[in-house]
């Protein structure tokens, strides 16, 4: 009886692409070897409720939520270094309250509250070892503004933009937006710092369609930027897989969208009106949906440096697991920029990987290896404060203490 | 039963738990061994026994003095005696573990039977038999006796348990770690440098048996976990074949054998064959390692199933081995030479030839396990100090602390030795603070007369603790001319500290060297 590596596998989550990631979840527990791993499946409700039950591991049954909380055993993490149990809720008269034990945690979750560091956070206290970026790289890797800061310290070409607050809108309406048309030119476009999937985001060509968007924009975030539009857009796509320190880019896509923006009914929905795919698909199948492009046509040096732009990228933010990253080709000026970074892509880039040579199955054993390594590489540096046992006093020093309880160093 | 009864037995609860406490708390500390604690027993005479025996000897009189007086007085004496010895700080505290907890409640039980007997038949006696029961670690003992087969099962069940989870992860390599010294910063080493590339469990702390491991496979080994380092200690011969038995290990380490617990291996023969356990256990594709510095190993000639590679920094016939090894205030680096290559540029903050030994050992397993030398250096630069074990500090007065605190031997004192007499102290004192070695049978003067030899020629002052073996180290102090008002004779570290306190400068050096556990005077 060989012992297997428990996986949680956690999705859902609080954010407006709560249904996305159950897709990108289920594709996920598909793919992972159950030889070597068991599963545990724990959706997080739009309520914020944990659940767990084997009835999670079927799509089907996400059309009648009600019956399928029904049918799991809502469940809790205590935030207790070192424990690393899944509790249900309602404890059983007899037997224990422990659901499963959980060996090493895969988030599949997408969007605020999930991807932005908060989810990360809680399972840090924990203790439990888990894939993906921490909490640092996951909430700069969502705020597109303290991303674009980094990145631009960093000398990794993004485009201009300028970035303001919500309440300072409300506020100082004028100034703000004197501000923008001083730092921009128009087409610009607008986005709220951290939501995902293009939700909120609005083209603007003057200073009406500017106003108008930030009002929609704000609804959704207290940050908000303003970038210049690059009108002549080409969209690459990169992946990258590994560590802070030793990492790898997959190839090249370029997703095909239908309006001026890849919209949210782009990414999920199979495409607009001239669907390549056939007409109406019947089931969204997440960002395999997506009409794309694998590999991307692109020049020989264009993919060179997209590729080594994003593994700069991803070392630069201090990410680790699966991320893809986002460029922009202006296609005037040929000139190449970083857009944003996904910490935890839709259907984590599977089919970028696929065409890279790195199977599903094998890209979930690389995210699991490097949670364990990241936690082992964290253990030692944990300085722990220790007593010594030797303390004394430099007669005539003002009873400075000798002995090492802060910590004394040499 | 009368009130008098009645006032008596209640003060007696108190000093009964206090004497079986400290009966237990020593047996514990004696490995639950009745042969080593009966040794332990017979050298020393403690003053709760003089005062119980006082009590045995004050109830045979009992025929000729009134019973209530005698009660009234025994009554006091009793709750004196149990309030001093519950207030004892102990370095080492009795821990209550689920076999103490099993232990006091068969005690218990004897003495109630003994005293509800007492009181059936012989009632003016009652007295005189319940302090007579303290007198002699009688309760506790028969206690122990009776208890075995209940402790013999809850053993078993615990090693099939672990042996259970063991067989369950065929893939996970076993690494076994043993040696008369050295084999817990190996174990750490080891630990350090193989985790730049696996996920690796290692026993903890001190639990070097057989109970130690199955806690810690029942407690901490996970799936994911790809390596297992195990510490093995042996207080006797059989000990470490029966830790291999359990947990099958496909590599092993000997660190070195030497004159550690002479008392029960008798020669460093048994030393040496009880050590090779661990490589006698080894399967034919599995790999030893062993120290060839340590004169023992290096003249065994027996042979082995499995390829054995050798380490050493004098020995040139090693397959590793340390060279060009230079010592400097902050950190010591060296070049590994094995065959014809030589890696160069290794450093470490840790000090001591021992300490190189040890990491050459690690490394040499690491490369057994595919460890990159990148993933080495790294690693080794980062190996911070065992606290107790050569670890060098510096307080915020100025004052270096070598600190070897823990189990010591003659060989690994002489090398804390050679770090005191060439660590830079720009013009300060080098102190020694040793209570001398212990466990070493019939050598232990001659050994200890040896450190006071070694200690002369390293230090400018010295404290000696405790007073089992003032005369020895005293002597060889005196052996070399060392000036009389240069040592100081304490009795406890705590007594040790309190000197010292007033008396250290900026720029002194102090080594503590060896520290025994409160069973020791």
């Amino acid at each position: 009886m060989k012992s297997k590596i428990n996986v949680g596998v956690i999705f859902g989550g609080r954010s407006v692409e709560n249904e996305i990631s159950v897709i990108t979840a289920q594709q996920a527990m598909a793919a992972i070897d159950t030889d070597k791993y068991d599963i545990t499946p724990i959706y997080i409700s739009k309520q914020g409720r944990w659940y767990t039950g084997q009835a999670l591991m079927s799509s089907d049954n996400y059309k009648d939520m009600n019956r399928l909380y029904a049918s799991c055993d809502e469940v809790y993490l205590r935030p207790v270094y070192g424990d690393n149990r899944l509790y249900k809720v309602r404890k059983p008269l007899f037997g224990s309250d422990v659901a499963a034990t959980l060996d090493v945690i895969l988030p599949a979750l997408h969007g605020t509250n999930c991807e932005d560091g908060s989810f990360q956070g809680a399972v840090e206290m924990t203790g439990i070892p888990y894939a993906g970026c921490n909490v640092l790289a996951s909430a700069n890797g969502m705020d597109k503004i303290t991303m674009k800061m980094i990145l631009a310290q960093s000398g990794i070409p993004v485009v201009e933009y300028a970035w303001f607050s919500d309440k300072e809108w409300f506020d100082r309406r004028e100034e703000v937006v004197e501000r923008v048309e001083r730092t921009l030119q128009y087409p610009m476009i607008v986005k709220p710092a951290d939501s995902g999937s293009s939700v909120g985001i609005t083209a603007v060509h003057d200073r009406e369609q500017l106003t108008e968007a930030v009002e929609n924009a704000v609804s959704y975030s207290k940050r908000i930027i303003v970038e210049r539009l690059v009108e002549r857009l080409k969209e690459i796509n990169c992946s990258v897989l590994g560590d802070y320190y030793e990492c790898e880019a997959s190839v090249c896509e370029a997703p095909v969208r239908s309006g001026e923006i890849l919209s949210y009914a782009d990414k999920y929905l199979g495409g607009g009106k001239s669907g390549k795919t056939g007409c109406g698909v019947k089931q969204s199948q997440g960002m395999r949906s997506t009409v794309r492009e694998i590999p991307a046509c692109l020049p020989d040096a264009a993919t060179d440096f997209i590729r080594a732009t994003a593994v700069e990228t991803f070392k630069t933010l201090g990410c680790d697991g699966v991320a893809r990253i986002d460029f922009m080709i202006d296609e005037a000026t040929d000139n190449i920029y970083v857009n944003e970074i996904n910490t935890i892509p839709g259907s984590l880039s599977f089919y970028l990987w696929e065409a890279t040579g790195v199977s599903f199955t094998e890209l979930t054993e690389r995210l699991i290896d490097i949670a364990f390594r990241r936690k082992r590489d964290s253990s030692f540096k944990t300085t722990s404060y220790k007593e010594n046992i030797f303390n004394y006093t430099i007669s005539g020093a003002k009873g400075a203490k000798l002995g090492s309880k802060s910590g004394g160093k040499i | 039963m009368n009130a008098i009864t009645v006032i008596f037995l209640v003060c007696y609860a108190p000093l009964w738990f206090a004497a079986v406490r400290y009966d237990t708390q020593m047996f514990q500390q004696n490995s639950y061994r009745m042969s080593r604690y009966a040794r332990w027993y017979r050298r020393g005479n403690d003053w709760v026994r003089a005062v119980a025996i006082a009590a045995l000897a004050a109830a045979s009189l009992l025929p000729f003095v009134s019973q209530t007086e005698f009660c009234g007085v025994a009554a006091l004496v009793m709750l004196l005696a149990a309030w001093r010895e519950l207030r004892t700080v102990y370095k080492l505290p009795i821990v209550y573990t689920m076999r103490v907890r099993r232990l006091f409640i068969t005690a218990a039980l004897l003495t109630a039977a003994a005293i509800a007997a007492a009181l059936a038949f012989a009632p003016r006696y009652m007295p005189a038999t319940a302090l007579g029961l303290l007198a002699f670690p009688i309760v506790m003992s028969a206690a122990n006796l009776l208890n075995r087969p209940v402790e013999a099962a809850v053993a078993r069940w615990y090693y099939n348990d672990a042996r259970r989870i063991l067989r369950s992860m065929p893939d996970l390599i076993v690494i076994g770690v043993t040696g008369s010294f050295g084999k817990t910063s190996t174990k750490h080493y080891l630990y350090r440098i193989l985790s730049e590339k696996y996920d690796v469990l290692m026993t903890p702390g001190n639990f070097n048996t057989t109970l130690g491991v199955i806690r810690t496979v029942r407690e901490h080994l996970k799936p994911h976990h790809r390596v297992f380092i195990v510490e093995m200690g042996a207080k006797q011969s059989g000990d470490i074949r029966e830790i291999c038995d359990l947990v099958r290990p496909s590599i092993g380490i000997v660190t070195a054998v030497g004159e550690m617990h002479l008392e029960t291996f008798r020669t460093v023969e048994n030393i040496l064959r009880t050590k090779f356990e661990l490589i006698d256990s080894l399967p034919a594709d599995g790999f030893g390692v062993v120290n060839l510095d340590s004169a023992p190993i290096a003249a065994n000639t027996a042979t082995y199933r499995c390829p054995v590679a050798s380490y050493a920094v004098d020995n040139a016939a090693a397959d590793y081995r340390a060279v060009n090894i230079a010592y400097s205030p902050a950190e010591t680096t060296f070049d590994i030479a094995r065959g014809n290559e030589t890696r160069t540029h290794y450093t470490t903050r840790l000090a001591g030839r021992g300490n190189i030994l040890n990491l050459l050992a690690a490394i040499a397993v690491a490369d057994r396990l595919g460890v990159s030398e990148a993933m080495q250096k790294r690693a080794v630069r980062r190996i911070e100090q065992i606290e107790h074990r050569l670890s060098v500090k510096r307080t915020a007065g100025g004052i270096a602390i070598i600190d070897d605190a823990y189990n010591s031997n003659p060989a690994g004192a002489k090398m804390a030795l050679e770090v005191l007499r060439e660590f830079r102290t720009d013009g300060g004192r080098r102190i020694v603070v040793t209570p001398g070695f212990v466990e070493l049978g019939a050598r232990q003067y001659e050994l200890n007369r040896e450190l006071g030899r070694d200690i002369a020629q390293a230090c400018d002052m010295v404290v000696i603790v405790n007073l089992t073996n003032r005369d020895a180290i005293a002597e060889g102090l005196a052996d070399k001319a060392f000036p009389d008002d240069k040592i100081r004779k304490v009795a406890s570290f705590a007594e040790a500290s309190s000197y010292l306190a007033d008396r250290l400068r900026a720029g002194d050096a102090v080594l503590y060297e060896n520290d025994l556990p409160d069973s020791f005077k």
